[in-house]
Parts: C-alpha cells; structure tokens; sequence
C-alpha cells in the first residue's frame, strides 16, 4: 500500500504538471488580451506595446511560460490583471474562505440527510417514505439552483425575516446558500445510497446477519451501509471539490464573496495569472480528492485491489 | 438396437422415451432477457404512465408550436410581458413573443440534448470506466490520469476556443459537452466494477472459461446498471442547463432559438414580477424530469434479474 | 463502529468552523481596528443615532491604486475618499475643492492653481503642490499606470504624450510645483473643459513618501492609503465591499452630513431588490421587467448617463460597405421602442452620438444645438436597400456580432427582428464573448456589430475623436473633411466656433457617411428610500458622490 501511494504521488505531480502546461498554452489562445481593449484602442501603439512588455507579453509563449514555472516554483504567482496590484496567490486565499464554508457545510448537510434518507428508502421500499425520498431527489435535481435559491431568498430572507436575505456579514449569511447547495447533493445521494442499499440488502450476508439474530437496526448499519457506499464515495469526491472551490451561481444570488464567480470572470477577462493560480488550486485538490476516494474504495471494500499489476 | 432389444424382453412395459435434454425443460414459454425485462417493466404501472406523459411531451414539442397562430419568433412590441390568456395561451415574453410556441419549441431541442447527452455517458463513459476498471493495473493508473488532466483543464477555456473555429449550432454543443460530459459516469462505472470484479461469481465465471467480453457483457454491466441509468438521470438536466449556458455565452443555440435552459435563464431575469415566464418552461423540465426519473428506476428495476419477482 | 462514525462527523463539523473562522466575514466586527487616523468611536457618540447609508455596486471594487484603475465602480469609491483641485457639485458643474482657484493665462494654455489653506491628509501631513505633481506623472509613467487611462493625462499636458509613450522624460512634462501652494501646469492646445478633467481620479493627489514607502502594498487594504477627501475607507474587501467614514482631516468636514457609507458588492439585481425591500439597502437599481411594477411608487426615479449604445459598421466590410446598405441598416428599426419597452428603464431613444444633456455651447446643450440626425423611416430605408442591392449586385448576407452580455443580447434580438419586419431580410445576430468580439473588431472581422462608449468628460470631443484614428475597430473609417474638423476644433480657443466644428463633424459621422448608427443614451431607474437626501450622481467620469447626502 505504501508503495502504491507513493507511485500515486509521482503520477500527481506528473498530473499536475501536465494540466498547468496545457492550460497556460491553451489559455494563452483566447481571444483578445487581458486589458480593456476598448480603452487600448485610444493609446498610440508605442503606448500598447510598453503596457504589455511591462507584464513581459511580448516575449514568445514558452518563454512567458518558463519565467512563469520559475516564478510558480519559488512559491510567486505572479499579480492578477483585474485586480491589478493584488498578488494572486492573496485573492485565492481571501475568496476560498466563503466558498469552502458554504461548501463544506452544503456536503455535510447533503451528505447526511442524503444518507438518512437513501438508506430509509431502500430499507422501507415501495412505501410512502421511499417515493417521499425519490420525489425530494427528483425535485433536487430538476429545479435549478439559482431558481430554488431565488425562492429561499425571498421566503426565508424576506417575507419571513428568519435571515439574512444576501451578504457576507455574519455566520447567518452563510446557512442560505449552503442550504440552497446541499439540495443538489442530497438528491444525488439519496438516490445511490438507496439504489445501493437495495442491491445489498438481497445479498447472502445480510440474510446470514439476520438469521444469526441481529436486529433490522444492526445489520443496516454493520453490514449494508458499509457495502452500499462505494458509488456514494464515488460520486462524493468530484462534489466535494466542486462544492469547495465555490458556485458561481450560488455565490452571485447570495453575495457570497467567494472564488466561483472570480474563476469565470477571470477566463472571461483573460486574467491569465488568476486564471493559472486557481487552476493549479483546483486540480491540485482535485487529483488529490481523487487519491483519497481511491483508498477509501479499499478501506470500505478490502476486496479491491487497486495496485494489482501496477508495479 | 437397444430398445428392439428391451421391447422384445418386456413388451407390456413401454418406458418413457427420455431424452437428455428432458429432466432440463423449462415448461413457461422461454424468454429472452429482453422479454422478461418488457414483462416486468409492463407490470409497472408508474413506469408505464410517465412512458405515456414522455411520449405527449414529445409529440407536443413537434406539433406544439403548430397549434398556436404565434411563432416562436415573431415579435409584437405592443404585447410584451403578457400574462397567460386566451390569446398567449402562456403569456408573452420581454419582446411580445410566444411563450407557447417557445416553451415546445425549447422542449423539443432540451429534449435532443438530453437524449445526447445520455448516449454520449452511455457510449463514452461505460465503456471507458468498464475498460479503465477491466484491464487495471498500468492502463487503469495512465487513464484515470487522463481523466484528471481533462478535468483540470478549465472547460471554459477549450469552450471559448471551440467558439473561434466553431460555428454555433448542436454540433458545436455537442462536441463541447463530449469534453467532459461522460467523467463522472467513467469513475462511477470504474469504481463499480472495482467492486464486482473481485466477486465471488466473476471468478468462478473465469474459471469456467469465459471470456473477457462474456464477462463484461453477462455480469459486470448488467450488475452495474442501476447506478448506469441513475447517473444518466443526473447526466440530463446538467446538459440541459449546460446548453442554456453554451448559449448565453454564443456556443449553442443563437437568437431567437430557444431551448428550455434558455427560457428558464431568461425568466429567472423577470423571477421578481413576471414569474410565469419562469414558472412554464420549469414546470415542462420537471415533469420530463419526474418522468424519466420513474421511468428510469422501472427500466432499472425490470433489467436488474435479481428484481426478479 | 458506531462511534467511528460520529467520530468522523466530529471532524468534519470541526472543519466547519475552522473554515467559519478562515473567511473574513466583513461585518462590523473587523471595521473596528482601522489604524491611518484616530477614529473617534466614542461610545457616547453611539447613544445617539449614527447617520448611516447602505449601497450597493453590481460589481467587485477591483484596484483603489489611482494609477492604474480603470473600472466606475472603483473611481466611485475613490472620489469620495480623495478629491482633486476641482470637484463636481450637485448640479454636475466643477467648483474649487483642494485648490481655491485658478487663474488661465489669456491664450488658455497655462493654469495655475492656488491650493485651499490648511488641506490635510488623513494622517495630518500638509497636502501640497508636489503631491499633484507626484500623482499626474505617476499616472502618465509607463511603468506605473496600467490602466489604459494615461490619455486623459498625457493628452493635454505639454510633453505628457512623449512621457507617456516612453520617449520623453519626466522632467519635460509642464507640471511645476512652484511652492507648497502653487501648482502650474501648461496644455498642449486650449481645452474648454480642463476644470472639468481635474475633477477626474487620475487628476488626485498622492503623497509620494508614503506610495513610496508602502511599495506593492499600497491601496490593497485601507491602512495602506491615505485620504484626502470627505470620507475615508475603513474596510475594504474587493468582492464583498467597504466601508466609508467621515474624514475629520477634510477641509470641507464640517458640510459632511452622513457619518458613514456601507458599500456591499451584490451581482444580482433581484437580490439587490430583495435587500431593498427587507431594508438592507437604501437604493436599488431595477431591471427593465420591474420597471412597470414601481413605476408609481414615490420611492421610484430614474437619472441619464452620458453613455451612447449604438452600431458601428465596418465599412470595408462586405456588403457594409456601401453607403446605401448602411444608410437603410441605420433606419430601418425604431428606436423609441428601445425606450419604451424593451429598456423602459429611463434611457432615451438616440437620435445622434452626443448623449443628451451633454454641454454644448452658451447654456445648451449639444443636442439641442444640433437637433435630430436619425430618426427610424421604414419606407426610406427600404428604399436605400434597394439602391445597396442594385449597386451590390445581389442582397449582402448580414451578421450582426454582439457580446454576450444580456442587455447587448437583447438589442441583437430587438434589431433582427426589425430588420425582418421593415426590410424583410434575415439577420443573424452572431453572439460572441466580450473578448472574442473585441478581437474580431480589432481585426476588422465583423460586418456591423453592437457596441457603446461611456463619456470620460462632459464634452462632445470624448466621442468625436474616436473616429479620427482610423482602426478597423472604429469601422475602418477615413475621411479628411472629418479628421480636419477634429483637428481644428482642437485647436480652436473660440468656444462657439469649435462647437460648430464638432455639430458638423458629428453630421458627417451620422447622417452623411453613415458610420455608425444611434440606439439609445443610456439611463437607469432606481428606488431609493425617503430618508436619504441628496445622493448625487454624475452622468460620467466618477459617478457618485456621498459628500452632499443627507439622512433624515
């Protein structure tokens, strides 16, 4: 196991460097250039040509890109475009913080009821508990976030005055968006726990369990839960970071400071150092997600083995 | 030979001619896995009903816009924001244009989509989960890896690039949905197989003899096909709202084409006072939603054999 | 294995709050510990009612360094916490602010300014005639100003273009710094509305010892500026927002009437107007759809912008090209539509380049001066098409390209579909991100597309220079009659007659070569609670000003 972690390791790093190589390049074919071109066109050519060798565009794209690997090495990301004096790697830490909040606790929150739900369902199949849970799932998934946000905003926010209907005063500010996200992922868990649970709990162990005396309670959470979680960890872990790594959308209605809205707009404006620094952050975290629910697959099902033929 | 032989010695006993195959005989009428599936989803009756709703969606997105005098196009500058009436059967939108006719009009592409983007998880996510799990080893680490360099490349980049050699149109949606449409359908049907393919029946399967196809095709897929048709039940509207994103940015449908994402962005511009326009479009998402949703859990329940009642 | 698992979601809801407390909640908390002036947050002062107004911005605030910001939203929050030798007043017209006055040498190229006694800084240090001098060629230095906003500098101050562009050096450029109090400066031609420029952000003093010394880090958080105007920040997050307080050091602190100014980043309008309704904003801007709902309420009003939407055509563009083809495009739609129901949110129809309500000569405006150029005929346009086609051959296949923004998106739709009603021909509206579309404008790529230009100053030569640079953007355009008028109206001291120049250059541009095409002036329509008094906006260049509000 040892070994096959550290092999993990090298292909991250493998991985990363791949991506962070592909993107500057591609990034570095889009169209138009990170400034205002409208207000460029007045400056007299000279004029343009200074502004960008004064950020050293005019050197050829590899070069940009070897200074800018140096600079990456040595922990520097260089200053953003938009907003033009602020280190990169300082935005990135101010707007994670909201997004990773919210994030977290819409997993959290989705995660469990999810569980609770799905499992509730499969264990109580065909009642009204289990077309209750898929109505809730199907709901969760067809309405579009923004909408159902719209109407938590305006319900819990304003006509009811229970919270904060935007803004990012207080804890308070958060739970709004948070429950607006977590209705997503509690809709998506449900439905694979409970299609997991089902499969599981027609399996010979469980009629074993049973047989052998445990209550319905016990063998539910000793031996189907466990057995049922595969594709829910699955599922959880593209989630999870896209959760953390903020919702444009989410983060827009809620006025949610986050880093969702700064990764698009900063494509949008050929922010070309933000946009590199969040996506070194995102697919580092990503690849490294990844990592952690392929071992989980073996903590929860010992059977499989990842690293076979792998040496 | 043998039974002139034992006729001779006993010819008031006549013993049963039996053949091999005999003692084997199934007396129902045989039934292929398709047939049996067929029956039980028959049998289904919320499966059956939301078959019927799915197919009125379908047959009202192509003769829905016919049904009305109004075009989806046609704009009427003295009819804006029009409230549902006898006219408008669903109220007008910014430019006096029909809702009615949009909203089928918009079904009928969402549905194309939909339809797409299920195939695409289907044809390009099973197979390259089921492969990456089967082979494992080296090519299963070289591919999930792929996986995660395509994901780690912003979409929205390679999105914008496609725009510059692209013409806008289906196509161009299509193509910019393959990019990373199927991963998550990939790790799921992966992480799946992980699972089965240590199982006890898979390894007496092999010892048998079987091969690596039969072992796909007879246990692996059909065990994995619940979480297949649930994962495509998520795969939909994500396209659908993908698309309506595409289009806002110029990839996918240009004005005044609609698609059902669109109509939906659009009345969620006018949520505070003009809420029908909202309301319409979201409501034809959810019931092909709520439909494929039972359909789906009725298709799964009626190919999965140990359903079997 | 029970406790394994409430083991773990322990965990997990102990991140939570690790998280909860790595996310800088701008409340009113953190406000508190604003070093840069001694803040008088006397606890008797709470007893009695703070005057306070809450804000919105649909935007974040993106760089507070005057150099080389760029954005409204930014120059917004930097006019009320610094202010230059002139500011605007309410009624949008420049009076002396840090300076006391001006004396303009009869040929109207050298002003000098005499600075106001006893201006501060937020710290206590002097403000003087040197730190304008500091600022200006800060703005104009190549290496400094980053903003694409050195010409409104280095257009007019002698040896400003050659600084900026690199060549020339710092010291050839005509600002002096006489003494502490006297600043002369000397422009390349006479310029009418010069007062008008050093109300502008880039026309701001900054005091060099301390940009100096704060080096990167200076205007990235409020300790880390120093303020010369009616309020000062105390807190500043780019994408949730600031706060602003008075500023006890200002000169004119005794006629600043609200304590303090909450500004929130919010990107979405229909929340905006929930925050309004629930009372967590004091003004609210209204989309277009929610326009007819309020359109009775008192608390409902609407104010223009000097901000022309409009059409440019490529006119070495296929089809676009000919006169006629253009002339019809440019008639063909109905423009009061716009006005009245698409936008119906207080912008006007157009009917020429020059925003309304922009200064023309003696008192009136240059609209009123210059009358109607463009006014929609479906039968005259129909029948310039035909011409076109004659002259063409064959109908020219159009394509509209708009940015994908939805406002841009809609007046894509609402010009196809006139087109298709009053010419009968097919239009398709090509959408393409802001970026790609400027690119393909850069490139001389597009045939017509659909664009707009905010005034930088109240003066019709901020859009009628545009046209005398020739670049594919601006429709490939040349025309000597055209690029003469500009010259010479830059040169004229005569005010009438430069006006004339300029009404006559825009009829050229409009109504006789047909370049561009008018769609509407930009204005937008707000609630704005009772209570507050007296918040003014400007039409252009630093849009907001808290300095003359009042709460009741």
């Amino acid at each position: 196991m040892k070994r096959y972690i550290g092999m993990r390791l090298v292909y991250l790093l493998i991985t990363l460097f791949v991506i962070t190589t592909a993107t500057f390049f591609l990034m570095k074919q889009l169209p138009g250039t990170p400034f205002d071109e409208e207000k460029l066109n007045r400056l007299p050519v000279e004029e343009r040509q200074l502004l960008y060798a004064s950020y050293g565009l005019d050197q050829p794209v590899y070069v940009q890109y070897v200074r800018y690997l140096a600079n990456v090495v040595q922990g520097d990301f260089g200053t953003s475009f938009t907003y033009k004096n602020m280190p990169v790697k300082d935005i990135i830490a101010n707007r994670i913080g909201p997004s990773a909040l919210i994030g977290l606790q819409a997993v959290v929150l989705g995660l469990s009821i999810g569980l609770i739900l799905g499992i509730i369902a499969a264990y109580r199949h065909n009642s009204a508990w289990d077309y209750f849970t898929m109505f809730i799932a199907v709901l969760g998934v067809s309405v579009p976030n923004f909408v159902l946000a719209a109407l938590l905003q305006y319900y819990v926010g304003l006509k009811w005055g229970l919270l904060p209907v935007a803004f990012w005063d207080s804890y308070e500010n958060s739970i709004l968006p948070s429950v607006a996200l977590s209705v997503g992922v509690v809709a998506i868990i449900a439905r694979f726990a409970r299609n997991e649970m089902l499969e599981v709990l027609q399996q010979d162990y469980i009629t074993t369990a049973k047989a052998k005396g445990l209550t319905n309670m016990a063998v539910v959470m000793r031996h189907a839960v466990r057995n049922s979680l595969i594709p829910v960890v699955t599922i959880l872990g593209p989630i999870v970071v896209n959760l953390l790594t903020g919702s444009l959308v989410i983060e827009n209605i809620f006025g949610v400071p986050g880093i969702g809205s700064l990764f698009v707009d900063s494509i949008k404006m050929n922010d070309y150092s933000t946009i590199m620094g969040i996506t070194i952050f995102y697919s580092a975290f990503y690849v490294f997600i990844m990592l952690i629910v392929d071992m989980l697959y073996s903590v929860i099902d010992p059977r499989i083995r990842l690293a076979s033929g792998g040496e | 030979m043998q039974q002139q032989e034992k006729a001779s010695l006993d010819h008031l006993f006549r013993p049963a001619s039996v053949s091999a195959k005999e003692p084997e005989k199934i007396s129902r009428p045989p039934l292929t896995a398709f047939q049996d599936s067929f029956r039980r989803l028959r049998k289904n009756r919320a499966a059956i009903v939301s078959l019927i709703i799915l197919i009125l969606l379908g047959v009202l997105a192509i003769i829905g816009p016919w049904m009305t005098s109004y075009t989806y196009y046609d704009t009427d500058y003295s009819a804006v924001y029009k409230a549902p009436n006898a006219d408008h059967w669903l109220g007008t939108d910014k430019f006096g244009r029909d809702q009615w006719a949009r909203i089928w009009e918009g079904t009928r592409i969402s549905l194309l989509i939909a339809v797409l983007a299920a195939v695409l998880d289907l044809v390009i996510g099973v197979a390259y989960g089921a492969i990456s799990a089967l082979v494992g080893g080296r090519v299963d680490n070289v591919m999930q890896r792929i996986v995660e360099i395509i994901i780690g490349i912003p979409s929205l980049i390679i999105i914008i690039l496609l725009m510059m050699v692209m013409e806008p149109g289906i196509m161009t949606i299509m193509l910019a949905m393959v990019i990373t449409g199927w991963v998550n359908m990939a790790r799921l049907v992966r992480a799946q197989i992980l699972k089965l393919k240590e199982q006890e029946y898979v390894l007496a399967a092999r010892s048998l003899g079987a091969s690596n196809t039969q072992i796909i095709l007879k246990h692996l897929i059909p065990n994995t096909i619940g979480i297949i048709v649930i994962n495509t039940m998520f795969t939909i509207p994500s396209a659908i709202f993908t698309e309506a994103f595409l289009s806002f940015i110029g990839l996918g449908l240009q004005e005044p084409m609609a698609s059902l994402g669109v109509l939906i962005h659009d009345g969620y511009q006018a949520i505070n006072t003009q809420y029908h326009l909202l309301l319409y479009p979201a409501i034809v998402i959810i019931a092909i939603m709520v439909t494929f949703n039972i359909l789906g859990d009725g298709l799964r329940d009626a190919l999965d054999p140990r359903m079997r009642k | 294995m029970k406790k394994k698992w409430s083991t773990s979601l322990l965990c997990l809801l102990m991140l939570v709050s690790l998280v909860a407390t790595g996310c800088n909640f701008s409340g009113d908390k953190g406000s508190g510990s604003a070093p840069g002036g001694t803040a008088p947050a006397a606890d008797g002062q709470q007893a009695k009612k703070e005057s306070v107004i809450n804000l919105s911005f649909e935007n974040e605030i993106k760089d507070l360094n005057q150099f080389s910001t760029s954005d409204n939203i930014s120059f917004s929050v930097l006019n009320n916490v610094s202010e230059g030798l002139y500011r605007l007043d309410e009624k949008h017209e420049p009076q002396p602010a840090l300076a006391k006055g001006v004396e303009v040498s009869p040929d109207g190229l050298t002003y000098t300014f005499t600075l106001r006694d006893g201006i501060k800084w937020s710290n206590g240090d002097p403000i003087t005639a040197a730190d304008f001098k500091f600022a200006w060629l800060g703005a104009m230095n190549p290496q400094t100003s980053k903003g694409g906003y050195a010409f409104i500098l280095s257009d007019y101050i002698k040896g400003g273009a050659e600084y900026a562009s690199g060549k020339g050096s710092a010291d050839a450029v005509a600002i002096d710094a006489k003494d502490d109090k006297t600043l002369v400066v000397t422009l390349n031609q006479p310029t009418p509305y010069f007062l008008r420029l050093t109300t502008f952000i880039l026309y701001f003093p900054l005091n060099e010892k301390f940009v100096t010394e704060k080096g990167a880090d200076y205007a990235l958080k409020p300790e880390n500026m120093l303020y010369a105007g009616p309020y000062k920040l105390t807190s500043f997050d780019p994408a949730s927002g600031a706060t602003l307080v008075k500023n006890e050091n200002y000169w004119d602190n005794a006629n600043v009437k609200v304590e303090k100014i909450n500004l929130k980043v919010i990107k979405e309008q229909s929340t905006a107007l929930n925050a309004y309704k629930a009372g967590e904003l004091d003004r609210v801007m209204l989309s277009s759809a929610d326009v007819d709902t309020f359109k009775n309420d008192p608390e409902y009003t609407t104010d223009i912008e000097f901000r022309t939407n409009y059409i440019q055509f490529n006119t070495k563009g296929e089809g676009t090209s000919n006169l006629n083809i253009r002339k019809a495009l440019q008639l063909a739609y109905d423009a009061t539509i716009l006005e009245q129901v698409i936008l119906n949110n207080g912008s006007k129809a157009a009917t020429g380049m020059i925003p309304v309500q922009m200064s023309g000569v003696d008192h009136k405006s240059f609209r009123d001066l210059q009358g109607d150029l463009i006014k929609a005929d479906a039968a005259k346009a129909k029948e310039y098409w035909e011409q076109g086609v004659k002259e063409l051959g064959k109908a020219p296949q159009l394509k509209l390209l708009v940015p994908d923004d939805s406002l841009s998106k809609d007046l894509g739709t609402f010009l196809q579909s006139e087109y298709k009603k009053n010419l009968g021909i097919d239009v398709t509206v090509e959408t393409k991100t802001v970026k790609a579309r400027n690119q393909q404008m850069d490139e001389g790529n597009y045939q017509f597309g659909v664009t707009g230009w905010g005034a930088d100053y109240d003066d019709a030569m901020t859009y009628l220079d545009l046209w005398a640079n020739h670049t594919p953007y601006r429709g490939n355009y040349e025309n000597p009659k055209y690029d003469e008028l500009i010259a010479s109206a830059k040169k004229e001291v005569d005010e009438t007659k430069r006006i004339n120049m300029l009404l006559e250059a825009e009829k050229i541009l409009l109504a006789e070569d047909a370049v561009v095409s008018p769609l509407f002036y930009r204005g937008n329509s707000f609630l704005q609670k009772p209570h507050v008094k007296n918040l003014i906006f400007h039409p252009y260049g630093s849009p907001v000003e808290y300095k003359y509000a009042t709460v009741e």
